[in-house]
């Protein structure tokens, strides 16, 4: 039998997949579920779960603690959240300057269901190209300002990428990373930021992406940050945001002129077959069948597959090193062209973080 | 005796330890892990359960560190949230991680960073930064007969107002360790080691009454914020609510999590209590002084 140990990626997988099969969890799987979900950044998720399902009741006293604390403790995660969107409100108030919230912190300010309880890291915002002078002085007029960084990072950042380098508040020592594109310069994809900004909606005080736009935006970054935790909660959000924005009926072929409008029709097909296969998203079927002619030829798609799977459904055990391996080499593909691909990975072999 | 018997599967499928409101499960194949617990722990329930509030593995690391200076990795739930340390502090490691549990984890209190000890039902909180004398007032509290909440935990219910025990060895630094051991008889500590401040410490373990009493909570009666300064009288000033409020929420671990809940629970421990400032040098003189502050609390006016 195996111990209480590391958190589990595989039952965190597995509920994902199908809710209903909390009821069958022992407490201590309950329990590295909640780890396992936690560095997963998807605890609000599970809490949520967890309260539909009444796991709490009948369940031993540490447990109904644990599950406690981790209420408590998404809970937390939202208000700092939503306490440092204001903070930056505040930094652009009075300003005409355009901003839009991007991904977490965007799903917060919407009110949307992967916002509920949501940990992020950093908070992303995106601005025009011509403004990130203007947006970098605001910032740090209010606190925010860039850590050392060796003049490598510093280039990396500014001119193979897509955004300014991460600026870090004085106090708070949260992090703001400015965007001017929804993807790295050097990728061979460049979907338009101009009309991010004209459709971009009111959520308050603050703006964020359009529905599509920001599926569009999720499906960009999936598997992009080279990581599992990652990987697995783009997935969760993929999913949540369809089936929530589904409910309005011009919203899929929407999403479909925007897909070709922003030129990110094969993230759409991935974003959106996955979060079929893997949480059986409803997806009407001409959407599916328009999706797939996006699609990449069958041998890459069947790589990919198998890739992901092992990736997400082995709790980090043996055989999936390569495959998490694979998957960074291809995110940072997506990024850079090849060559400047080999020298950045070199770099970070030989010098890691 | 049969719950020492159990710390023998504690290299194996580990040792559920219950310590306070927490069950905590912890493995380690490090001897002076062993003979950490048999000897601090000896009075806390045990058992083989693979459960618990926390998961703590404290393990040696491999290779070549394993025979020069060696050292020890610690996991929390699945985590390593710190780099290694020296092997020898092993024990010592075993309580920073608890602290390091509670801190981050048990949301289902109000988490304060303070000493608390109990006398006739009142609770006496004390809290202070390191270095304000707070470990050696709890300290000498307990071995003058006070019972022994906690030497680092303020855990406080935000639906009762009570506080929780959490009965552990106690932490002593630098020139405090000679100053209680000076004042007892029959103490037991833990090895000495040098922590990454550089200072001396070393745990003593805690009255096997106060372990006995763990599930006990106690009613908040008194807050000192207490400053210890060479050859100073015993200064005791009144400290206003809003002000114990304040200071309180500043040592408070979870606060930020716990939003309205954690400024409602510590306004109404703010509200039933008397805060006080003290400056002191003189343990014999100040003892009975605040031991008289609780007194007059418990008498009805």
């Amino acid at each position: 039998m195996s111990s209480q140990g590391s958190p589990d990626y595989a039952t965190l997988a597995r509920v994902l997949r199908e809710p209903s099969q909390l009821d069958r969890l022992s407490p201590e799987e309950v329990s590295r579920l909640l780890d396992a979900a936690n560095v997963a950044r998807l605890l609000g998720w599970a809490v949520t779960q967890c309260r539909s399902a009444q796991v709490a009741k009948g369940a031993p006293a540490w447990l109904q603690d644990r599950l406690r604390a981790a209420d408590a403790q998404a809970a937390g995660y939202e208000r700092s959240i939503r306490w440092e969107i204001d903070r930056l409100a505040r930094a652009f108030y009075g300003t005409d300057q355009r901003w839009i919230l991007l991904k977490g912190a965007g799903y917060v300010a919407a009110g949307l269901s992967p916002g509920v309880g949501r940990r992020v890291a950093d908070i992303d915002i995106l601005v025009p190209r011509s403004d990130l002078t203007r947006v970098e002085g605001l910032l740090r007029e209010h606190g925010w300002d860039f850590p050392a960084l060796d003049p490598y990072d510093e280039r990396y950042y500014r001119e193979w990428m897509h955004e300014l380098p991460p600026m870090v508040h004085g106090e708070r020592k949260t992090i703001a990373d400015v965007h001017h594109a929804i993807l790295p310069g050097t990728s061979r994809l460049h979907p338009a930021s101009g009309r991010l900004f004209e459709r971009a909606v009111k959520a308050g005080e603050v703006f964020v992406l359009c529905p599509s736009h920001m599926v569009l935006h999720a499906a960009a970054h999936l598997f992009h940050d080279g990581e599992i935790a990652g990987a697995i909660r783009d997935l969760v959000d993929i999913d949540q945001l369809l089936r929530g924005f589904a409910r309005d009926d011009s919203f899929w072929q929407d999403l479909l002129r925007e897909a070709r409008t922003l030129d990110l029709t094969r993230p759409a097909y991935y974003a959106v077959s996955y979060a079929r296969r893997w949480f059986g998203t409803p997806v009407p079927d001409d959407v599916v069948r328009e999706l797939a002619s996006w699609g990449p030829p069958a041998l890459v798609d069947r790589l990919m597959d198998g890739l992901v799977r092992r990736s997400i459904a082995s709790s980090a055990g043996r055989g999936s090193s390569f495959a998490v391996f694979a998957l960074y080499v291809r995110s940072h593909w997506l990024r850079m062209p090849p060559l400047r691909l080999a020298i950045h990975l070199a770099r970070k072999t030989v010098r890691p973080r | 005796m049969s719950e020492r018997g159990s710390l023998a599967h504690l290299a194996t499928t580990g040792v559920q330890v219950s310590i306070g409101p927490f069950l905590v499960h912890v493995r380690s194949e490090l001897p002076l892990v062993h003979t950490y617990l048999e000897t601090l722990y000896a009075d806390f329930p045990l058992s083989s359960a693979e459960s618990g509030h926390f998961d703590i593995h404290l393990l040696a690391a491999r290779g070549l560190r394993r025979w020069i200076r060696p050292q020890a990795n610690l996991i929390v739930n699945g985590e390593r949230p710190f780099l290694p340390l020296p092997a020898d502090l092993a024990g010592a490691l075993f309580e920073w991680t608890i602290n390091y549990c509670v801190g981050r984890d048990a949301h289902q209190f109000v988490a304060m960073h303070a000493a608390v000890v109990e006398r006739n039902g009142q609770a006496l909180v004390i809290s202070g930064e390191s270095g304000a004398g707070k470990s050696t007032l709890c300290a000498a509290l307990v071995l003058a007969g006070w019972r022994l909440l906690s030497d680092e935990f303020a855990l406080l219910d935000p639906d009762t107002g009570m506080l929780s025990a959490l009965p552990r060895p106690v932490s002593l630094k630098n020139t405090s360790i000679e100053i209680i051991k000076n004042r007892g008889r029959d103490l037991i500590f833990g090895p000495e080691g040098i922590d990454i401040e550089d200072a001396r410490f070393v745990h003593m373990k805690p009255p096997a009454s106060s372990v006995r009493r763990a599930a006990e909570t106690a009613a908040p009666s008194v807050v000192i914020f207490p400053r210890w300064r060479s050859g100073t009288r015993t200064v005791l000033a009144p400290v206003r609510k809003a002000q114990v409020l304040l200071r309180l929420a500043d040592q408070s671990f979870n606060y930020n999590y716990l939003g309205v809940r954690g400024f409602e629970a510590i306004a109404g421990l703010a509200r039933r209590v008397e805060g006080y400032e003290l400056e002191y040098s003189d343990l014999d003189d100040v003892l009975p002084r605040i031991a008289g502050l609780c007194d007059a609390r418990a008498r009805p006016a």
